[in-house]
C-alpha cells in the first residue's frame, strides 16, 4: 500500500516535469509543421522570418542605439521580401550565429538563412541553397609590418585566429597545415584576440576582414584571396518553391540595379 | 580605449535591456528549479523505495555535469529527438534543469540538518511520516535554506551569461554587440559589466547575510 502509494508520487513527478519540458516545446514557431510548402506558409503568414548575424560589421550588426540590425546581410534581405511578399517590411530578423544557424533553420524558428553562409558540398547535405548573392574569398588579416606576406609564411609556431564553424576553419588548416589554429567565437572576439597579441594573423572571408580594417586602419589584408567563398541563402531542405521564389528575386535585384546599390553601400574593396 | 564612445546614453540603455533578460531568465529559471528542486530533494531525503534511489541518480547525474554541456544539450541535442525549444526556453530549461539538482541537494541539506529526534518526537506523538514532513521538518528546514538558496540564486545570475553560446539577448550578448560596433570600447565596457553584475550579486550576497545573522 505505502510502496504504491510513493511511486505514485513519482510517476506524478515525472509526468510533471515532462508536461512542463512538453508544453514549453510550443514557443512561437516561424514555420509550424515539417516545411511543406514553406513559400505559401511565408505568404499566408504575410511575413518572411531571416536569421542573420548581429554582430558581423558590414553583413549583420545591432546598432545599439536605433535597435535595428544593419548591413548588406539585411538589406537583400529587406529587398528579398519586397520581391516576394511586397513589402520591404515584412521581414522579420532573428539572430543566429556560425553555430546555430542549421540548427535554427531545421527547428523552424526561422525560413531561410541570410549569414554570410558560404556554399558548400558539406552543408549542401543539410540544407538548400539559393543562388550565389555575393563572391567573398578567405584572406588573411595581419598587423601593418607583420612578416606575413602570405599563405606561405604561415609555417610551424605560427598563430592564425579564425571562427567556430566557419569554412575559413577548416579551410585553413587545409592550406596551413602547420600553423596552429585557434577558434573564437565571433569575429569580434577573433579580432580582439588578434590586436591583443593572441594570434599572428586572422583568416576569414575578405569581405569581413574589410569590415575590420574599417575599424582600425592599423592593420591590412594580405596574399589576397585563397579560397572561393560564393555566399548563399540558405532553407529548410526540399524547399524547392522556396528557393526557386528567392532565385527570382536575386534575380530581379541584380537587374534592377538595387543589388549593386546596397553592394557599393556597404563593402569597399580598396 | 574609447571610454566617451562606449559609454553612451545609448549604449547603457542597451546593456540594461540585456541585464533584465539576464534577471528575467534567471529570476524564472529559479522559481522552476525551487519547485521542481525541493521535489527532488524531500522525495531523496525521504527514503522511500525505489523513488529515493531514481532520484539520487538524477539529482548526481546532472550536479556533475558542466551547465555548459546542458544548454547545448537543450538548444542542440533536444530537437533531434523531437523537441523543438525556442532559445529563451532552451535557456530557461537548461538553467532550471542544473539549477533543480543543485537546490534539491540545499533541500536535502537543509531537511537533514533538522534534528532527528524532532522526527521521533512527532512520530511517537502520533503524527505519519507525511504529517511530520509538512509540519515539524519542512518550515524549519525551508527557513535554514534560505540562504544557501540565495547564493545558489548568485551563481545563477552568474551562469545565465554562458547563454551567450546559443545567442540568447542577455547581459553579456549585448556587451558583446556593443565591442562589435568598436573594437576600442571592449575594455570600458567590460568595467561596466563587471561593476553591473557585481553591485547586483553584492546585495544579494548582503542579503542572504541579513537572513544569515536572523536565524542565530
Amino acid at each position: 500500500m505505502f510502496k504504491s502509494k510513493t511511486s505514485k508520487v513519482g510517476l506524478i513527478v515525472f509526468l510533471a516535469i515532462s508536461m512542463l519540458l512538453a508544453a514549453c516545446g510550443k514557443g512561437d514557431k516561424a514555420t509550424s509543421g515539417s516545411g511543406k510548402n514553406a513559400l505559401d506558409q511565408i505568404k499566408k503568414r504575410g511575413k518572411i522570418v531571416i536569421g542573420v548575424k548581429y554582430d558581423t560589421r558590414l553583413f549583420g550588426l545591432k546598432n545599439p542605439k536605433t535597435g535595428e540590425v544593419e548591413g548588406f546581410d539585411i538589406d537583400i534581405s529587406k529587398e528579398l521580401a519586397k520581391e516576394i511578399l511586397g513589402d520591404e517590411k515584412k521581414v522579420e530578423f532573428k539572430e543566429v550565429t556560425s553555430k546555430t544557424r542549421i540548427p535554427m533553420l531545421n527547428n523552424g524558428d526561422i525560413d531561410a538563412i541570410v549569414a554570410t553562409m558560404t556554399i558548400s558540398e558539406d552543408r549542401k547535405k543539410e540544407v538548400d541553397f539559393s543562388d550565389v548573392y555575393f563572391d567573398a574569398g578567405q584572406s588573411l588579416l595581419v598587423k601593418k609590418g607583420s612578416p606575413i606576406k602570405g599563405l606561405e609564411d604561415l609555417k610551424k609556431g605560427t598563430k592564425v585566429l579564425a571562427v567556430k564553424g566557419s569554412t575559413s576553419a577548416v579551410n585553413i588548416r587545409e592550406k596551413a597545415p602547420e600553423a596552429t589554429i585557434l577558434e573564437y567565437e565571433n569575429y569580434t572576439e577573433a579580432f580582439t584576440a588578434l590586436k591583443s597579441g593572441q594570434g599572428d594573423a586572422l583568416t576569414t572571408d575578405d569581405s569581413i576582414l574589410y569590415g575590420m580594417v574599417d575599424q582600425d586602419p592599423n592593420y591590412q589584408l594580405v596574399g589576397g584571396t585563397f579560397t572561393e567563398e560564393p555566399y548563399g541563402i540558405a532553407v529548410k531542405k526540399g524547399n524547392k518553391e522556396l528557393v526557386d521564389a528567392l532565385n527570382k528575386a536575386l534575380k530581379k535585384i541584380k537587374e534592377s540595379g538595387k543589388y549593386d546599390e546596397i553592394k557599393n553601400k556597404w563593402i569597399k574593396t580598396n | 580605449m574609447d571610454i566617451a564612445g562606449a559609454l553612451s546614453v545609448d549604449h547603457l540603455k542597451f546593456l540594461a535591456h540585456g541585464f533584465m533578460v539576464t534577471l528575467y531568465i534567471a529570476f524564472i529559471s529559479i522559481l522552476l528549479s525551487f519547485i521542481i528542486g525541493t521535489l527532488l530533494g524531500t522525495l531523496r531525503y525521504a527514503k522511500i523505495p525505489v523513488v529515493s534511489k531514481i532520484m539520487a541518480v538524477i539529482v548526481e547525474t546532472i550536479r556533475n555535469m558542466p551547465l555548459l554541456l546542458i544548454i547545448f544539450f537543450t538548444f542542440f541535442a533536444l530537437p533531434e529527438v523531437g523537441l523543438k525549444l525556442s532559445v529563451t526556453v532552451a535557456a530557461i530549461s537548461a538553467l532550471t534543469v542544473f539549477e533543480s539538482a543543485m537546490l534539491a541537494e540545499i533541500v536535502r541539506g537543509g531537511l537533514n540538518s533538522i534534528d532527528k529526534g524532532q522526527i521521533e518526537a512527532a512520530r511517537s506523538s502520533g503524527l505519519t511520516y507525511t504529517q511530520t514532513l509538512r509540519y515539524i521538518v519542512m518550515p524549519q528546514a525551508l527557513r535554514r535554506m534560505v540562504p544557501p538558496i540565495v547564493s545558489q540564486f548568485i551563481s545563477l545570475l552568474k551562469d545565465t551569461s554562458l547563454c551567450v553560446i546559443i545567442a540568447l539577448p542577455e547581459f553579456m550578448h549585448n556587451a558583446q554587440i556593443i565591442y562589435a560596433q568598436n573594437v576600442n570600447y571592449i575594455f570600458p565596457i567590460f568595467i561596466v559589466v563587471a561593476f553591473m553584475y557585481f553591485i547586483v550579486n553584492y546585495g544579494l550576497s548582503l542579503v542572504a547575510r541579513r537572513l544569515e545573522n536572523k536565524q542565530v
